[in-house]
């Protein structure tokens, strides 16, 4: 059922590279660093983490950065550092650090040297030469000239913990994934402890159309562009005086008012194809790269779009790409339109449009955007530090002071680069070039070639997807996807007494990201490399805590571990028919199913719109309880007398037992190869439908059994006394086919039921659909 | 250790560990109504994307007619010093739907001016207004209030936006269509008009599933090792304990909603017919419209009436549904805009604001703090709570807070004290 974890091996880079800096600012030889070896658990600790826990977090991340930060009055000094709520911060720093601590006056480190004032130090003695502080200095400035490396730290936070099986990985990986259930073949070739057999099968699970559509929905809660799914909303928003054929259909009609009711349907159903090009063009390039095992930094730097048969034709390509079928919808294929500044989602205009900008904001909102999106960086949280008004002063604070440029310096250059980009979208190069009162456009340090003007977007896309935090940024964009959860922050508070124990939490799951990450940037950006090494961390895999676990020490650690996700109303959606077979919705007939409608209970289940609700809720409600409820109650009563009616070879649920089933005789006295055949069956019924194993004298086996014998016999002694019908309640008889509503003939009939079992098991199955384990990834 | 000692300590770390709830109710209790809420309603209204006080509650106007013609530097191009509108002690820039709204409500409003969010970014600005803190961690007033007085209650917070972080304590509820409530009210009825009498599952049958439900859940909570699923799992527990009383909304909800522009009217129904219901503690109301980055007069002035406008469109709902003695309404923004305009005639952020408060236990008539001409913080004086010229103390949404939780009665609440306490000045705000 559960197994161990081991970390991959730590990356070496970041260290060699601080050595490396550091011999050439002394002018040293760059020492060859060997790996050290380690004589047993703990006995190495690499340099980085020596800096977090020696220096960072006891006194640099307070002593130091309280004037050494951005905003803080030794922002002009060479030792600016980041606060911990930077993505990357630690690296950052600790290579900083690395840069200052490699000057040296008289063979003594000005890192030892300033904070200690044995020469001149704008902040005074803040450390003393004989106190901890210093010690730890002087050991880190030891190590950044022959950087630490272990190859295997010993210190493995996730010793402890029981991880899902690959079999049970597998299965939770289909749902998520899939939505579809672990076939009988793949169930087998995970059944085996080997890594390599679970490889091979997401292998083949990440290629299916399924896994595509649930990589949409994680990018949508993050691009929003359904927004434009519906009417036209996406069309408009095409740049007519460029693409004149945007709505070239409207010529092929007459005036509205003057339509037949023939010609309005018409008129309605290519107005509605070309929306479904048009407004998932940034989704379908998502799906594209995944799909083809592309480079997912064709995200920032395609030089192409991905168009449908319809948006072809609004786009003016319809006579340049070729499509297998003219009228599906779903075709979409990529097309680099003469002329267009591609650079894969930056340039397109549903997404230029989901961030726009106005004269003033002067596109620093699509700045923000792609920090948040691209870069893993939440700029707005670098100014969470208390900013006093009444101390900004001068003329333009977001180029000259610094409580602005703080992260206005992030910001603006980026907002430069979108300066082709009008507020619509379209591509409108300014004519009197970009403002002179911002900072310049760029990317970090590097400033926008003259040259590249016209092209700033590709410069942009060029620089992300060269930059280390792309990496990370997806893979924290798909562990928020598959977790539901965001990626824990790193705790900047040392005076909080749970400090220590949230730090843990943070460095634990961080290096696992990076290692994620690093992969990811090792397979040439495949995506489907990085979801795998989410899928096979502790982090979507953890199922329970040993003992020795649960200490005070720990508490924050065990929190970031599992999913816990209350299902997304899609996840929930695709689980109900995975398991049940059958979709909810009112009928089977409508075309709409109830979870995903937002006139239904998509937004009551917690879901958004990519309008005005664009966040989820991820606690259950009391509403959403409801609605849990509502499905397993009406599900259960649909789905479970359906099962009846096949062969026990095909059913779903009740294989091992029939509606004729009673362990009981009419005289009280017990019929012990029924009562053990139901309970088998609730056996299977819990593999089925919440992948749990229970015994036949399991609690919960016991549990579910007394629940069907309760119902069993109320029901029974009420059909006895009048007060019950015989007859199935007329919403869960069998009588027409349920995707049809076609008259079934009279053997896949069920209208009776007199001896109330079918009802007894429709009510075991109502308590697994609404189980914990089944609203939960 | 225990593990009712490791709970108790990882709830006190802030990660959202729901306690126990009380012994699982009995059969009987399924469709109980004594625990429903009739306490205080708590209505939270966020004018999103940072308002502008001084073209509120804290007027400053330009001088003459001509510095607002000729200088991109006065406070406000759209009005004069001189023609400040005045009711009782509170002033209001004579613009939009101003002087309506402060001639029928300024006996029972409450002006704070002069509040220093230390920040201008929306994430941060919003969760300090609505949290108190300006680092991340706390929850909304809404949150801590509801999580205070009726946990379990199935929609004991409802939110249509805004900063509502509930760390925890609550579980946010989002109204969408009413259409499916009525089903959600009966979820064992095919046919969900409450005549009906068809059913999926036989009542009995229902009853013992949901028993046997309960059940399991706890027994799933004590079993779980891992926090983030005992917190999911616990969330659940507490969501489903009044899940069934749900169904007394729907007695209480207007025939047809509002469908105006305007969405705090529809907002103000819900949450009244909620409160009515007794499922609901306190209600986030949000309306957007307010960064102003350009066309500032024009845009900031339509969206604040727009904002007082829905304001008294919930008095006038509370009053109708005969609750409006029990409904405090605090209504804030991100932060303020900056003084003067930008070259596009806009308004960019400021970390200077205001905030108004009215309802039960509420003094109303008042202004506590101020600004000076350029709209940065006056210090005031703790005991008047008046602005003074030169030193006092800088009000800030921690002091706004603290006084708020003392209004609510939970301010001494364990929930409260526990992991969300407030270091400030104690002031006698409300």
């Amino acid at each position: 059922m559960t197994h161990s974890w081991r970390r991959p091996q730590i990356h070496i880079t970041g260290a060699l590279l601080l050595a490396a800096a550091f011999g050439a600012a002394c002018g040293d030889p760059v020492a060859e660093k060997p790996i050290e070896e380690t004589d047993g658990p703990g006995a190495c600790v690499p340099t980085r983490q020596y800096f977090n826990d020696e220096v960072w977090n006891p006194f640099m991340s307070t002593t130091c950065f309280a004037c050494h930060n951005a905003q803080g009055i030794a922002a002009s000094s060479d030792l600016v550092l980041q606060s911990p709520n930077q993505t990357g911060f630690l690296d950052a720093n600790l290579a900083i650090v690395g840069d200052v601590a490699a000057f040296e006056r008289d063979g003594l480190s000005i890192l030892l040297l300033k904070p200690s004032a044995q020469i001149n130090h704008g902040g005074g003695t803040v450390i003393e030469t004989d106190g901890p502080e210093y010690k730890a200095l002087e050991e880190l400035v030891r190590q950044l000239r022959n950087p630490v490396v272990c190859e295997n730290t010993g210190d493995d936070p996730f010793v402890g913990v029981n991880l899902l099986d690959n079999a049970g990985t597998y299965r939770k990986a289909t749902l998520s994934l899939g939505g579809r259930l672990p076939t009988a073949e793949e169930h087998s070739l995970v059944s085996s402890d080997s890594a390599a057999d679970l490889d091979a099968a997401l292998d083949g699970l990440l290629e299916e159309e399924a896994f595509y559509v649930r990589l949409k929905e994680i990018y949508n809660d993050l691009f929003l562009t359904d927004k434009y799914r519906n009417g036209r909303r996406g069309t408009e928003l095409i740049d007519r005086s460029r693409f004149p054929t945007a709505l070239a259909y409207e010529a092929d009609f007459p005036p509205q008012a003057d339509r037949t009711p023939e010609q309005n349907t018409q008129f309605q159903r290519i107005e509605a194809r070309t929306n479904a090009g048009v407004s998932q063009e940034v989704l379908e390039l998502v799906a594209y790269i995944a799909r083809n095992n592309k480079s997912w930094t064709e995200l920032v730097t395609a030089d192409y779009m991905m168009v449908n048969p319809f948006s072809a034709k609004s786009y003016g390509v319809d006579d340049i790409v070729e499509f297998a079928d003219a009228e599906d919808i779903r075709e979409f294929k990529p097309v680099s339109i003469p002329g267009y500044e591609h650079a894969g989602v930056l340039s397109d205009p549903m997404w230029l449009n989901r961030f726009p900008t106005t004269t003033t904001n002067r596109n620093r909102h699509r700045a923000r955007m792609v920090l948040k999106h691209f870069l893993a960086t939440d700029i707005l949280r670098i100014a969470d530090r208390p900013l006093d008004s009444a101390a900004i002063a001068g003329l333009n604070p977001t180029l000259n002071d610094r409580t602005c440029t703080v992260c206005h310096a992030n910001i603006d250059p980026i907002a430069g680069t979108f300066q082709n980009w009008n507020d619509t979208g379209a591509y409108k190069p300014p004519t009197d070039g970009w403002f002179g009162d911002m900072f310049q456009p760029g990317f970090k340090d590097e400033t926008l070639p003259f040259e590249d003007r016209l092209r700033a977007t590709n410069f942009l896309g060029e620089r992300i997807a060269a930059d280390p935090l792309f990496a990370l940024a997806t893979v924290h964009t798909l562990y928020k996807g598959l977790t539901g959860r965001d990626p824990v922050g790193a705790p900047t508070d040392p005076s909080d007494p749970a400090f220590a124990s949230k730090d843990r939490a943070y460095t634990a799951q961080d290096a696992v990201l990076q290692d994620i990450a690093a992969a990811f940037i090792d397979a040439e950006f495949d995506i489907k490399v990085a979801v795998k090494g989410l899928i096979t961390s502790p982090y979507f895999r953890a199922a329970s805590a040993q003992d020795a676990l649960l200490s005070t020490d720990n508490a924050a650690f065990l929190a970031s571990l599992g999913t816990a996700q209350f299902l997304t109303p899609e996840l929930l959606d695709r689980k109900i028919e995975a398991v049940t077979g059958y979709p909810w919705k009112r009928s089977g007939t409508d075309p709409g199913r109830l979870l995903l409608r937002d006139d239904e209970y998509r937004i009551y289940y917690g879901g958004i719109d990519s309008d005005s609700i664009t966040t989820r809720i991820t606690a259950p409600n009391g509403l959403m309880a409801s609605v849990a409820s509502r499905m397993s109650l009406e599900m259960s009563c649909r789905v479970g007398p359906r099962d009846f009616v096949e062969l026990p070879e095909n059913r779903r649920f009740f294989p091992l037992v029939e509606a004729s089933f009673e362990p009981e005789d009419e005289n009280g006295f017990a019929i012990p190869a029924a009562e053990e055949a139901i309970k088998h069956n609730i056996v299977h019924m819990f593999a089925r439908v919440l992948d749990q194993r229970v015994g036949l004298e399991d609690e919960e086996l016991l549990a579910a059994y007394d629940l069907w014998r309760a119902v069993w016999k109320d029901g029974k002694a009420k059909i006895l006394a009048g007060q019950e019908l015989a007859d199935l309640n007329p919403s869960c008889r069998v009588e027409r086919d349920y995707f049809t509503n076609v008259d079934l003939e009279e053997s896949k009939r069920l209208r009776r039921d007199p001896n109330f079992t079918v009802r007894a098991w429709s009510a075991v199955l109502a308590y697994l659909l609404s189980d914990a384990r089944f609203l939960h990834d | 250790m225990q593990r009712r000692d490791f709970i108790k300590i990882a709830s006190a770390c802030g990660l959202g560990v729901v306690a126990p709830a009380a012994a699982a109710p009995r059969k009987d209790a399924l469709f109980r109504d004594s625990a429903l809420y009739d306490g205080v309603f708590y209505v939270l209204v966020n004018a999103s994307g940072g308002w502008d006080p001084t073209s509120l509650c804290d007027p400053k106007g330009t001088l003459d007619s001509e510095e607002g013609v000729t200088s991109a530097n006065p406070m406000n191009k759209s009005y004069l010093q001189r023609d400040i509108g005045r009711v009782g002690n509170l002033s209001y820039a004579p613009v939009g739907g101003n002087a309506a709204f402060f001639n029928k409500y300024g006996s029972e409003l409450l002006v704070i001016n002069g509040i220093d969010t230390s920040t201008n970014g929306h994430d941060s600005g919003s969760r300090h207004i609505w949290s108190g803190r300006l680092a991340e961690g706390y929850p909304s007033f809404g949150a801590l209030v509801a999580g205070a007085r009726s946990k379990t209650s199935p929609m004991a917070y409802l939110s249509n936006g805004g900063f509502d972080f509930t760390g925890g304590l609550v579980a946010p509820t989002r109204s969408g269509n009413t259409g499916p409530l009525a089903r959600l009210a009966f979820p064992n009825r095919p046919d969900a008009t409450p005549s009906s009498t068809a059913r999926f599952h036989a009542d009995d049958s229902e009853a013992l599933i949901r028993n046997a439900q309960r059940a399991r859940l706890s027994r799933q909570r004590a079993k779980e090792t891992l926090t983030a699923y005992s917190s999911s799992f616990g969330l659940l527990f507490a969501a489903r304990t009044g899940e069934a009383e749900v169904q007394n909304l729907t007695t209480h909800l207007p025939t047809t909603l509002d469908n105006s522009n305007n969405p705090l009217r529809r907002q103000s129904q819900v949450a009244i017919a909620a409160y009515k219901a007794g499922l609901t503690v306190a209600a986030n109301l949000n309306v957007g419209g307010f960064d102003t980055h350009s066309n500032h007069d024009q845009n900031q002035i339509t969206a604040l009436q727009r904002l007082l406008e829905g304001i008294d469109f919930l008095m006038v709902e509370a009053e109708r549904q005969g609750v409006r003695d029990r409904v405090v309404v605090v209504v804030g923004s991100d932060f303020g805009r900056t003084p003067g305009y930008n070259d596009g005639n806009g308004k960019d952020h400021w970390s200077i604001t205001s905030m108004m408060a009215m309802g039960a236990g509420i003094r109303g008539n008042r202004v506590i703090g101020g600004s000076d001409a350029r709209h940065r913080a006056r210090g005031i004086d703790r005991s008047t709570l008046a602005a003074v010229e030169s030193g006092g103390l800088v009000l800030r949404p921690e002091h706004v807070h603290h006084g708020l939780r003392r209004l609510a009665g939970i301010d001494a609440d364990p929930i409260v004290t526990r992991g969300f306490g407030l270091v400030t000045d104690e002031l006698d705000i409300f």
